[in-house]
């Protein structure tokens, strides 16, 4: 089996098809192969999501990423700085004359929210997220996150696709390129917008780069369905059926003039396979079969907060859709379409605590409840919950105002769920939460680790593009071999 | 089992032909292939050259060509790889009934001087060089002066423009009398949120230079040169220096529009319109209402004006106490003498301010330029603050007109609290108007200057009414072509010296690097005091030219791939170490030869191209052909692929007979935008015939797909596209299958099969088989297809057949 090391030859005698390089991703999960060449999925013409073999054995099969969108602040939940509350109203030492992304910095200030020890590891969260705080034990922490910019656009783009250019493949689109999708009448990625609207890096969240259109994430919400799925107004189900078998004839008798030719017959099929969507995507988002528990458990019932309950709606559609096996879910909570500065999202620039006291409760109760039914029903096991943002705030006060300032310095994201560490904190940021000290880590080693969990090795799912073999990790990341189980 | 994404066999070939990149380091990169000088080989004689080539490496793999493809094929190919649209029925009748020996030349050359082949082959070259028509990044706004640059590009294609011209023009055409061109060099995203932390603002311009080194690199000599950035290229000989050295030939260059001399006749057109705006403003004045509370209206984004009676003044100042949001904003204010506005500064009028936003788009300079619209606004520094102008002397004054931006994109950051204050000498200050008498303002506001007309007599108010529909038309086409000015094109300036940075780090300054190319090639010989125009086309002179190993070859390959889908090298814009070899080495010397002796025409390669036996072979797929090269990258048969997006909506509309072919001009929208500072893009609900246009002029949204097509492989600008990937997925079946747009575009279809083919069901059938595939149906396909339309209707059987396989495959 080293004729592997040949490529030349070992493609030859793969030449009826990829083959081979299924092979190879075996060979080099079962530790045969040491080499850092690139390992390319093997995609079936006609079946673009089935599922496809990882590098190695994964703990994770599937990952839900609740991403919240504007620089949600680590100081406000899951960061504790008893300092910052000693040093309250206090000049930050060594942030004189400093100037971030606004301009210039006021005092510290502690949270408006108090801290508690929550579970049985004590893990001081605020006040800001009572039900997430009590899963502390099911979560582990990484305190110590680096960003490379300071502002939102480039920020998304770098914590959803590893660059803070513009057109790099999302991590959503790299996974599904790479293990397709455990069913394959449901997209293989979806991307679940907050009921308020998009996030400010909007669709760069979950585009396929250059990586084949067919990886994009789908985008649709409980409330919002996907595009052009149901049949057109005024063609009834017996039409609408009718004009796709005649489709099909003409499209099989065509295809006999051609015989052999995969892109026709690919085409064919993907019109079988929109047909089966239109009954499956449906189905996964109708939540009318919920019962009244699962609603309240949410907060889906909440009358008195809608965004909550629509948000509340989103975490069940991402359940269900984990449930029915999809890869990559990526459920976003707040939205920069319509209101920036904090007013739909965690942008807290002005009045952090007034804005904050809104986004708090739509994404606490929803999201910790989406937790407690995936481990509930088992699928945490196989799951792996990632929780981020696209960097945190700073300690102090903007001059003039009462919110925080952008920070990539020092932010904190955590996981949950398979093959990670239960109520486990990693890395620390300084004694007021400004810049990362202990365990310094960066998005590139997170993404390195989320693909580790599900069995890739970061170094080699590349995909040459322009004269480069791109990675999601460019040419950086390390695994965080610590968090894991 | 065979891989059906293209990319999948590219990486098959890739890695297949050519080692893997960790081999190559040991390799003296000077010795690689493409950086040998292009040497014309040796033809087998009796045979075309391309053909001869072809079939070298056929023979040589057990291959042959495959017999000529039937004459309906070839013209329905023609149509669609040239122009992107099948040929009518009546094209097709012509060219079968035209027994001339010279019939499919004489075809090849009415095809190439079509207007539709310049609209066609512009995407390419625009996929390439990542034209978008917004900014890109977060906020992702208009650049509505864009869109010159493809009508630039579709020019230079259908004239023929030769290609050293054609490069030239595009990095330093500011020199060569086609200012147009260098749109290029600006043509891709640049990020203008402007943060006040001073490492951010540095970023973000050396990203801007960086999109611009690559883009030179990867478009015209197919060389990565963006991981120089940080260190030496790892396979190609660009050192780090060579990096920096280029950052100094764009160092002067900057994102924005750029001022081209309008004609005199344009410029007079202005000034006459001006003139009659200022005269109907004056006349429709008395219709602005004092509202019932003898409130005037709300403050507007769009327009303002103030009238007082005459005061004599040195001085005016705008006090504004509050804004709807942000710090606030005027884009010109005007202080009238009669019919004179006093405040221009060309007339010698002085603005000073309380203190400014520092950006680009906004200056206190703006405040009196004559120019409208947010990009020539003043912003103050504050949240409040004043702006004024003295004049040379004083003055009798009688109205003030301010606008936060009368072109009407922007409603935020607007003066709806404010006095206005005169003054002889800047100490004694008398009010002349304030907010104070206007209704409080409301978000909701049209943001036009309202009038009422309902109080004045009939023929007053009906002569108010006409002044104001003509005062609004006016407006509009002052607007236009005032913009006419202005091109997407860069502004240029002198720089500063630049300097190798460690790591790519804008804060860690190393030696200072002279403009040059790259240095294992050539050396520009500029001093670091060159002038930077000098720069750009002392470097265009060495990309343009016949002695470069790669300009040439890098582009007759582009052609070869937009033919037959894939390069004669794999990787078109990477003809490094790193990328794929040659499969026809000979052959792509040789075009490459016979380009550059031909003056560097585009075209001519095309007619070699298009009159080769290889184009013009079947593209049926032969079982033991397959088995050796499935891909059909040696060229067996003719290789057939889906249509690209363009092709297939421009198709589809064709076929309905409705396709609005207006060449040129600003584009149409393909969104219903939300114009908010981050702007959103919303799918269509309708479209009209302004939308079948073809879709080389959707203006092109960075990041957002277009509702139905984009999920067909369109690229969204972000970064140079040389090849579009080519998937195959469900979301497009069910967009072609279930969209707004195709329903109506099929239902506009069966209005025109019973327009052109009366009631009789089998006259339907075969004029649709006409105009969709360009033959006439099969009996079997006649009665299936009339029993079909007999059941369900003729609106159910033009949808599928704008769905099928053969009518978005080229054959």
């Amino acid at each position: 089996m080293n004729s592997f090391l040949n490529r030349r030859h070992f493609l030859k005698h793969s030449g009826k098809g990829l083959g081979g390089i299924a092979l190879a991703s075996l060979l080099s999960r079962d530790g045969l192969l040491a080499s850092d060449k690139p390992i390319r999925p093997e995609i079936e013409s006609t079946k673009p999501f089935s599922a496809r073999n990882p590098h190695f054995l994964p703990a994770a099969k599937n990952v839900v990423v609740i991403f919240c969108s504007g620089a949600c602040s680590h100081l406000d939940t899951f960061d504790y700085k008893p300092e910052l509350v000693k040093r309250h109203g206090q000049p930050m030492p060594g942030g004189d004359k400093l100037k971030t992304f606004q301009g210039e910095q006021g005092n510290l200030i502690k949270s408006p929210w108090g801290f508690k020890p929550r579970g049985q590891t004590g893990k001081m969260i605020s006040d800001l997220v009572p039900q997430l705080g009590e899963l502390a034990d099911e979560i582990c922490f990484i305190h110590s996150l680096t960003g490379k910019t300071n502002t939102h656009g480039p920020g998304e783009n770098f914590m959803s696709t590893g660059y803070t250019l513009d057109g790099f493949p999302s991590m959503g689109a790299w996974v599904t390129w790479a293990l397709g999708s455990e069913n394959e009448e449901l997209p293989a990625y979806v991307a679940i917008p907050d009921p308020r609207g998009t996030p400010q890096s909007s669709v760069n969240n979950w585009g396929p780069g250059f990586l084949p259109a067919a990886f994009q994430g789908t985008d649709f919400n409980a409330t919002k369905p996907l595009r052009n799925l149901v049949r057109p107004h005024g063609v009834n189900a017996k039409t609408d059926l009718a004009t796709r078998k005649f489709l099909q004839r003409l499209n099989e008798q065509h295809l006999e003039k051609f015989p052999g030719d995969t892109e026709l017959a690919a085409r064919i099929s993907s019109y079988e396979l929109a047909a089966r969507m239109q009954l499956s995507v449906p189905e996964v988002s109708d939540l009318s079969t919920e019962n009244n528990a699962t609603m309240k458990m949410y907060g889906a019932d909440d009358v008195s907060n809608p965004i909550k309950s629509a948000f509340a709606k989103n975490c069940i559609l991402a359940r269900r859709l984990l449930e029915k096996g999809v890869r990559f879910v990526q459920l976003f909570n707040g939205a920069y379409q319509t209101g920036g500065e904090g007013v739909s999202n965690w942008d807290g620039h002005k009045v952090l605590q007034e804005q904050y006291a809104k986004h708090g409760p739509v994404l606490d109760q929803p999201a910790a409840a989406l937790i407690r039914d995936l481990k509930q029903r088992g699928l945490l096991d196989d799951t792996l919950v990632v929780w981020c943002t696209e960097f945190g705030r700073m300690p102090t006060f903007q001059k003039g105002a009462s919110g925080r300032d952008h920070n990539p310095d020092g932010f904190t994201a955590w996981l949950a769920g398979a093959g990670v560490k239960r109520g486990y904190s990693y890395g620390a940021t300084d004694s007021f939460g400004w810049k990362a000290e202990q365990n310094i880590s960066s998005v590139y080693d997170l993404h390195a680790t989320i693909l580790h969990l599900l069995g890739l090795n970061h170094e080699r799912l590349t995909f040459y593009h322009n004269g480069f073999e791109r990675r999601l990790t460019d040419v950086h990341g390390n695994v965080i071999h610590d968090v894991l189980s | 089992m065979i891989p059906f994404w293209h990319s999948v066999f590219a990486f098959f070939f890739a890695v297949g032909l050519f080692s893997a990149p960790s081999l190559c380091l040991a390799l003296d990169s000077k010795d690689h292939w493409a950086f040998q000088p292009v040497k014309k080989p040796l033809i087998i004689s009796g045979a075309k050259p391309i053909d001869a080539l072809v079939e070298k490496k056929l023979r040589a793999n057990g291959l042959i060509h495959s017999k000529a493809a039937d004459r309906l094929t070839l013209v329905r190919r023609l149509y669609l790889v040239m122009h992107g649209l099948p040929p009518t029925p009546e094209q097709v009748e012509e060219f079968i009934n035209d027994s001339a020996p010279d019939a499919y030349t004489r075809l090849v050359e009415k095809v190439l001087s079509s207007q539709r082949y310049g609209e066609r082959w512009a995407s390419h070259w625009l996929d390439l060089v990542r034209f978008g028509e917004t900014t890109g990044f977060e906020t992702n706004r208009e650049r509505p002066n864009a869109w010159h640059y493809r009508d630039w590009v579709i020019d230079a294609l259908n004239f023929d423009k030769p290609y050293d011209e054609f490069i030239r023009e595009q990095l330093a055409g500011d020199a060569l009398g086609e200012e147009i061109g260098t749109g290029f060099l600006v043509a891709g995203p640049n990020d203008i949120v402007k943060g006040q932390d001073p490492k951010l603002g540095k970023m973000q311009r050396m990203n801007e230079l960086d999109d611009m080194i690559n883009a030179t690199g990867t478009t015209f000599l197919g060389l990565t040169t963006g991981c120089a950035r940080c260190h030496d290229h790892k396979f190609d000989p660009i050192t780090q220096k060579d990096y920096y050295s280029m950052q100094a030939i764009f160092a002067g260059v900057s994102h924005g529009d750029k001022p081209m001399e309008l004609s005199e006749k344009i410029k007079r057109e202005i000034e006459q319109f001006k003139t009659e705006i200022a005269r109907l403003k004056v006349s429709l004045s008395k219709f602005i209402p004092k509202s019932d509370e003898g409130l005037r209206e709300p403050v507007s984004s769009r327009y303002n004006v103030e009238k007082f009676q005459a005061k004599e003044a040195k001085i005016v100042r705008f006090i504004i106490e509050r804004t709807n949001s942000s710090q606030p904003c005027i884009d010109e204010l005007e202080v009238f003498s009669g019919k004179d506005n006093i405040a221009l500064a060309r007339v010698g009028a002085k603005a000073t301010s309380s203190g400014d936003f520092v950006h680009p788009f906004h200056k206190l300079d703006h405040i009196n330029d004559g120019l409208y619209g947010n990009s020539k606004s003043w912003i103050a520094a504050g949240m409040t603050g004043w702006v004024q102008i003295e004049f040379p002397k004083v003055k009798r004054i009688d109205r003030i007109e301010w606008a936060r931006d009368r072109e009407g994109q922007f409603n935020d950051r607007i003066a709806v609290k404010y006095r206005i204050e005169v003054s002889l000498d800047s100490i004694n200050w008398i009010q002349v108007a304030s907010s104070s008498d206007r209704k409080s303002y409301q978000r909701s506001n049209t943001g036009k200057q309202q009038y009422e007309f309902s109080k004045f007599p009939h023929k007053e108010a009906k002569q108010g009414q006409k002044m104001l529909i003509e005062l609004d038309s006016i407006e509009k086409r002052l607007v236009a072509l005032q913009n006419q000015n202005k091109v997407y094109a860069g502004s240029f300036s002198e720089p500063g010296s630049t300097y190798l940075l460690y790591r790519g780090d804008p804060d860690a300054k190393r030696d200072e690097v002279a403009p040059d190319a790259i240095s294992a090639f050539t050396s520009l010989k500029l001093s670091s005091s060159e002038p930077e125009q000098r720069r750009r086309l002392a470097l265009a002179d060495w990309i343009a030219n016949p002695d470069n190993p790669l300009t040439a070859r890098v582009l007759v390959n582009r052609l070869w791939q937009f033919h037959f889908g894939d390069g004669i090298v794999g990787t078109p814009s990477d003809f490094g170490v790193n990328g794929m070899a040659p499969t026809h080495p000979e052959l792509l010397d040789w075009l490459a030869v016979e380009f550059m002796d031909n003056d560097w025409s585009i075209k001519h390669i095309h007619r070699l191209i298009l009159n080769s036996k290889t184009w013009k072979q079947s593209s049926r797929p032969k079982f033991d052909a397959m088995k050796i090269d499935a891909a059909s990258r040696l060229l067996w048969r003719y290789p057939t692929r889906r249509l690209a997006a363009e092709s297939i909506r421009d198709s589809v509309v064709m076929v309905s007979g409705l396709l609005n072919l207006k060449s040129g001009g600003p584009g149409f929208n393909g969104f219903q935008v939300q114009m908010e500072n981050v702007r959103h893009f919303f799918p269509k609900k309708s479209y009209g015939f302004p939308d079948w246009r073809r879709m080389i002029y959707m203006t092109k949204v960075r990041q957002e797909q277009e509702s139905v097509f984009g999920v067909f492989d369109c690229p969204d600008a972000s970064q140079s596209v040389p090849k579009r990937s080519r998937s195959t997925t469900p979301l497009q079946a069910l967009n072609l299958l279930n969209s707004t747009f195709l329903m109506q575009q099929a239902d506009l279809f069966s209005d025109r099969l019973k327009k052109d083919a009366g009631s009789n069901t089998v006259d339907q059938v075969n004029r649709a088989f006409s105009l969709c595939f360009n033959r006439f149906p099969t009996p079997a396909e006649v009665q299936d297809s009339s029993l079909f339309i007999e059941s369900e209707g003729l609106s159910q059987f033009t949808r599928a057949l704008l769905n099928t396989n053969e009518f978005v495959f080229i054959p």
